[in-house]
Order: structure tokens, then C-alpha cells, then sequence
């Protein structure tokens, strides 16, 4: 079995060049026009940047709405999102505009942020480099993540959806390599609700669905 | 004292030293040279000073250069930096003269260093016109701005944007301090230095000593507020909060703080600050001299409850501080408190003093939380703003910047 190269990576963030949000309708014409890496940013990188690890939503959209625009019901509507389960992030895009555009009918009034409350578009580049280390066999595997950093917990089981094979973890399709040998650990780490985790949490549930498959839950 | 990246493996984790050996592989031998416009005093020579050793130490060849200028040069740096934090300032044609000129000088010393340097890193206005002096240069350059820049005076900031606008990048703490430039702008939050004195452990002796030199009592509650004595800090809220949770609790609170006695609008605060104490023997109110590391340390570490109250901040690196020793922050709902203070995880925002008043007590009647937020805050700062995250953020701009690539994924 070919050894699994272990990577790791780090989040650079920089502002988009968009001009900020005051309102919820910039924020609708914003998403409109920005790249596929803004929505990604705010979307799925979140976990690896620089913030709290229990915010109550895990877009920065949806936070945004609750904490400065003071909408709960479309943060309730917008922080049940889960990114990764849009074929593509024009899909993403056409959903969130879609919730933006039926609050805005909704409302008599466009909510409005404070003067310094503003939402700051952004996107980063992931730097993703190699360790030197490998894991060479699966029963090595659930070892080695609980050592990795939560750059390579990042990079393998949720950047690696947005890479061919589209919407698999690395860890799945290195062990999908070996035919069926591997599918009950397979089946494990499909059965994990990733999306609303934070790394650590995502770690710990990585070790035990490896622990179940392996031992029976 | 310089201390080895080894030394930080205790705290963030071998796998987080390791990683930053790692990308400063991909950097071995790079020139890097920091360019600032002091060697001691203030928070961007706290930060050069860990900053370029760590550097070093994962082989990049990094260095530290320091402007040079006479007191009417940092006379109007002084105002552009007000200015660029929003304050009314004259500065006349002149003034922009002697910037420059003072910049020159420096240039022609510094030219041989920085024409050939990898990358250079000005950090903030004052040595920021060496770039349109370095036509011969070579790497790239990236201008630092370690203020909020997000609401400037004008004037100032269109000559700034002039200057700054022709470097490669620049980095500033939050989104909410940048401005628009024509390059691209990367975010970095600042850090503490965990093995610094201002943040070490330190042991039950000192903080007895301490207690014990002060006059406070051990077995009543401490709320301390370290901070110059500056309106924006809210020193008097304090008071009032205090004076609020007084009535129903023996609470004892230290106001901490440096650098009014050379500073009239800083000595006006002091004196408003020791009217509205009015001699309350609970109410400590501590002129610390510059450099008190140790003593803030061991007031931060005092305390039950940490209190930062402004109405208006930057990044609010003694909130940090005091999430590291493991203590509730009740603080201003502004700046970068936000990011760091989360209401019921790591402590509580708050507008007034008696949104403040309501936090202490809350947490005096319920001591599990103090020690629940208290330990979330330090893992906290232990994952997003420890020097070892800071460093590694700098080494990954380096690497974008010498690939040139603007692709969402950089493999190096």
C-alpha cells in the first residue's frame, strides 16, 4: 500500500478589495458579485482562523446578521448552511442569495450596522507544505491524527472536498484505494457530521469513529 | 534575553514548533530585514525582539534595523500617527520635508541592507518613505501598520496613502483597521510572548510579595483594570462599576497603569481618576513605571476578575494578557476586545459601568465560572495568539510573496 503523505497547512488571510457591508442590502449585492474564494473563506475556513472555537454559527454571514444586524431569524436561516453539501459554490451563492432576497421582502425596513460594525469581506490563500512524515498503514492511521496539527486535520478531511475527488476526505480516499479491505473505516468517517465542528472536536470524533469501526461501536 | 523556539514547545505543542520549522525550511537563508523606528519601548520593539531570534532561529537570515531622527522628526511622526488614529493635527509642507529628508538620510545608511534584501518589513509611517528611496531594490516590501488606521484624518492619511500604496503588501491587525490599498492586505493579529516577564509563571512568593507590598487583602475578591490612564479606557466606569458591586460584595480593585506624568491629558485622567477614588482605602490606583513587567504580571495573576473597559481600543493586548493567567475578562464591547472576549465562554462585553457591575457580580456568586472561563480564555490564547501563530503567519506571507502566486492554495 502506497504510505499516506502526511501535509499540513496555514491559513494567510487578506481583505477581498470589496468594500465593506453597512447593510443587509450591500451584503446581498456583495455576495452577488464576489469570487468563489470570499464565500469559501467565510464559509469553510473559519475553522482555522483566528477566532473563538464555540461561535453559535460557523459562517461568518450568519454571525454577522445575528450579532450586528440584530436578525436572528436570518441567522437561524443562513447558519444552517452546510457548504459542503452544495454541488458547487455557485449553488451556495444562489441559496444564500435566495434566503438574502426573501428577508429583505420580508423586513419593512433594511436592518443597518453600526458605524466600526461593518462586515469586512476577505479570502486567504491556504499554504499547504509537507511534514516529511507518512502514515504506511491504516491501522497507523487513527495514531497519527491524534498527532497531527490542526492544519493537517484541516487540510486532509475538509480542504481535500474542494480537490479531486470532489467531496471526499483524503484519509477515505487513500484507504478507497485498497478496494474494499478498508470500507468499514470508510463508512466511519462518513458518518460524521463535520461541518459544525471545530478542529479539536473534529479530531476527537475522527478517533472515534476510527475506534468504532475498528472495534465495533 | 533571547530565548530558542525549543523553549515555547511546553506550551503550543512539539507538532506547532515543528511546523514552524518546516515552512522556515522552504525560507532557509532568506534576507529578511525589519525596519522600525525604536529599539526599546513601546509594542513593536516587544514584538521585534522575540520576532527576529525566532526568525533566525528557523534559518532565515534576519536582522533589525532602527531609523534614526531628531526630536522634530518624531515630533511629526507623533502627529501623523495621531492623525492616522483620527485626530485633528496641523502638519504644514514643511513638516512632509523634514519626513522625507529624515527618511534619506536613513536610506543612504540602510541602502546596502535593503537594496539586497528578500524582503523587507517597514513597520508603521515613520521609516514607511524608504521604499520611494530604494528604487534599486530587490525584494519585496511590506509595509506593517501596527495602529487603526480605519478612521484617519484625512490629510494625513492621503500623504501616507501615497507612500504605502507602492509597497507589494501590507499587513494590519483586524480588518477593521485596514484601509483600501492598491496591493493586497493580509491580516495578522498580534501576540504575547508567553515566556516574557510580563506573562511567565511566576511563583506563590512573588505573588505574596506583591500582595503584600500593595496592601491587598487575600481573602476578598480582586478586580484589576491595567491600562494607561487614558479617557478611552474608562478608568472612571471602573470606579463607578466598582462602587456598584461595593454595596453588596467586600470587593478591592487596582487601577494600574504608566506614562501620565510626562503626558498633560494622561496626568488629567490620573487626577480624575484619584478625585473619583476619593481616598476609598480598596481602591489601589498604581502609577507603574515603563517597564513593570513583572508587577502587571503579578497583578493580572492577583486577580479574580479582570476588568478592561474601554469605549474605545485597539487590539487590547492586556486582555489577552490576562486570558493567558487564566482570568474572566469583563471588557468593553469595541476594538479587539470582541475578538478575544466572547460573552459566557471567555468572559463578558459590556456598554456601561453598570453592565459591568452586573458581570462582576455574576461571576463573584458563581466562582465555577470564573475558573470555566477563565481556563477556556488560556486554551484560547494558547491556539490564536501566541507568538508561535504570530510567527508562523509572517513566514507564510513571506512564502506567498516570493511564489507570487494569488491562487487560493500555494503548495511550497
Amino acid at each position: 500500500m502506497i504510505p499516506f503523505e502526511i501535509k499540513d497547512c496555514a491559513l494567510l488571510t487578506r481583505m477581498s478589495g470589496l468594500l465593506p457591508a453597512v447593510n443587509l442590502r450591500e451584503l446581498r449585492d456583495r455576495v452577488a458579485v464576489c469570487s468563489e474564494n470570499v464565500l469559501y473563506h467565510h464559509f469553510c475556513e473559519t475553522p482555522l482562523r483566528v477566532s473563538f472555537d464555540n461561535p453559535d454559527y460557523r459562517n461568518d454571514f450568519a454571525v454577522w446578521v445575528k450579532l450586528y444586524l440584530g436578525d436572528r431569524v436570518l441567522a437561524e436561516r443562513l447558519g444552517i448552511l452546510d457548504p459542503y453539501s452544495f454541488p458547487s459554490f455557485e449553488d451556495l451563492r444562489a441559496e444564500v442569495l435566495d434566503l438574502l432576497d426573501e428577508r429583505l421582502s420580508e423586513l419593512v425596513m433594511v436592518p443597518w450596522a453600526r458605524p466600526g460594525d461593518e462586515f469586512s469581506f476577505m479570502e486567504a490563500t491556504t499554504v499547504v507544505f509537507g511534514t516529511g512524515e507518512t502514515i504506511p498503514h491504516p491501522r497507523d492511521l487513527a495514531a497519527a491524527i491524534r498527532g497531527m496539527t490542526n492544519g493537517s486535520v484541516y487540510y486532509h478531511f475538509l480542504e481535500a472536498r474542494r480537490r479531486p475527488p470532489v467531496g471526499v476526505d483524503d484519509f477515505s480516499a487513500w484507504l478507497g484505494h485498497e478496494g474494499d479491505t478498508y470500507a468499514h473505516y470508510v463508512r466511519a468517517l462518513g458518518t460524521i457530521d463535520y461541518y459544525f465542528h471545530t478542529l479539536t472536536h473534529l479530531r476527537a470524533d475522527i478517533l472515534r469513529a476510527l475506534a468504532e469501526a475498528e472495534n465495533g461501536p | 534575553m533571547t530565548v530558542p523556539l525549543a523553549a515555547y514547545e511546553g506550551i503550543v505543542g512539539s507538532s506547532a514548533v515543528t511546523q514552524l520549522r518546516r515552512i522556515g525550511e522552504k525560507l532557509s537563508g532568506a534576507r529578511v530585514v525589519h525596519v522600525n523606528s525604536t529599539r526599546e519601548g513601546g509594542g513593536v520593539a516587544e514584538i521585534l525582539e522575540w520576532m527576529v531570534p525566532l526568525m533566525r532561529d528557523v534559518g532565515i537570515d534576519a536582522s533589525w534595523e532602527v531609523i534614526h531622527g531628531d526630536q522634530r522628526f518624531f515630533e511629526i511622526t507623533k502627529s501623523m500617527h495621531n492623525g492616522l488614529q483620527g485626530k485633528e493635527v496641523a502638519l504644514a509642507a514643511k513638516d512632509w520635508r523634514i519626513y522625507r529628508d529624515v527618511n534619506e538620510k536613513n536610506m543612504e545608511r540602510l541602502r546596502p541592507v535593503l537594496a539586497d534584501a528578500d524582503i523587507v518589513v517597514i513597520h508603521d509611517p515613520q521609516p514607511a518613505a524608504l521604499l520611494g528611496l530604494c528604487p534599486e531594490r530587490k525584494g519585496k516590501w511590506i509595509w506593517r501598520a501596527h495602529i487603526d488606521i480605519s478612521r484617519p484624518f484625512r490629510p494625513v492619511w492621503k500623504f501616507l496613502r501615497g507612500i504605502v500604496g507602492k509597497y507589494d503588501a501590507s499587513i494590519f491587525s483586524m480588518c477593521e483597521f485596514a484601509q483600501q490599498l492598491p496591493h493586497d492586505q493580509f491580516l495578522i493579529p498580534p501576540s504575547i510572548d508567553p515566556l516574557s516577564d510580563k506573562n511567565r509563571e511566576l511563583s506563590r512568593e512573588e505573588l505574596a510579595a506583591t500582595r503584600a507590598e500593595f496592601g491587598l487583602d487575600p481573602d476578598r475578591p480582586l478586580l484589576v483594570q491595567v491600562s494607561r490612564f487614558d479617557r478611552f479606557k474608562d478608568p472612571i466606569g471602573v470606579i463607578l462599576a466598582y462602587r456598584l458591586v461595593r454595596k453588596v460584595a467586600p470587593v478591592q480593585l487596582v487601577l494600574a497603569g504608566g506614562g501620565a506624568t510626562d503626558d498633560p491629558e494622561g496626568k488629567a485622567v490620573l487626577d480624575d481618576v484619584m478625585e473619583a477614588a476619593e481616598s476609598d482605602p480598596d481602591i489601589h490606583v498604581l502609577l507603574l513605571p515603563s517597564g513593570a513587567h513583572r508587577t502587571i504580571n503579578t497583578l493580572q495573576r492577583l486577580a479574580d476578575i479582570v476588568l478592561q473597559k474601554s469605549t474605545r481600543e485597539g487590539f487590547g493586548l492586556t486582555v489577552t494578557e490576562a486570558l493567558w493567567k487564566g482570568k474572566p475578562v469583563i471588557g468593553g464591547d469595541v476594538g479587539g476586545i470582541r475578538l478575544q472576549v466572547v460573552n459566557h465562554h471567555t468572559g463578558f462585553l459590556v456598554n456601561t459601568p453598570e453592565g459591568a457591575a452586573h458581570r462582576i457580580r455574576f461571576l463573584l456568586h458563581h466562582s465555577d465560572m470564573i475558573r470555566k472561563l477563565g481556563d477556556a480564555g488560556r486554551e484560547f490564547v494558547r491556539e490564536n495568539f501566541l507568538l508561535t501563530r504570530h510567527l508562523r503567519e509572517y513566514l507564510t506571507l513571506f512564502l506567498a510573496l516570493r511564489t507570487g502566486s494569488g491562487d487560493r492554495v500555494l503548495y511550497v
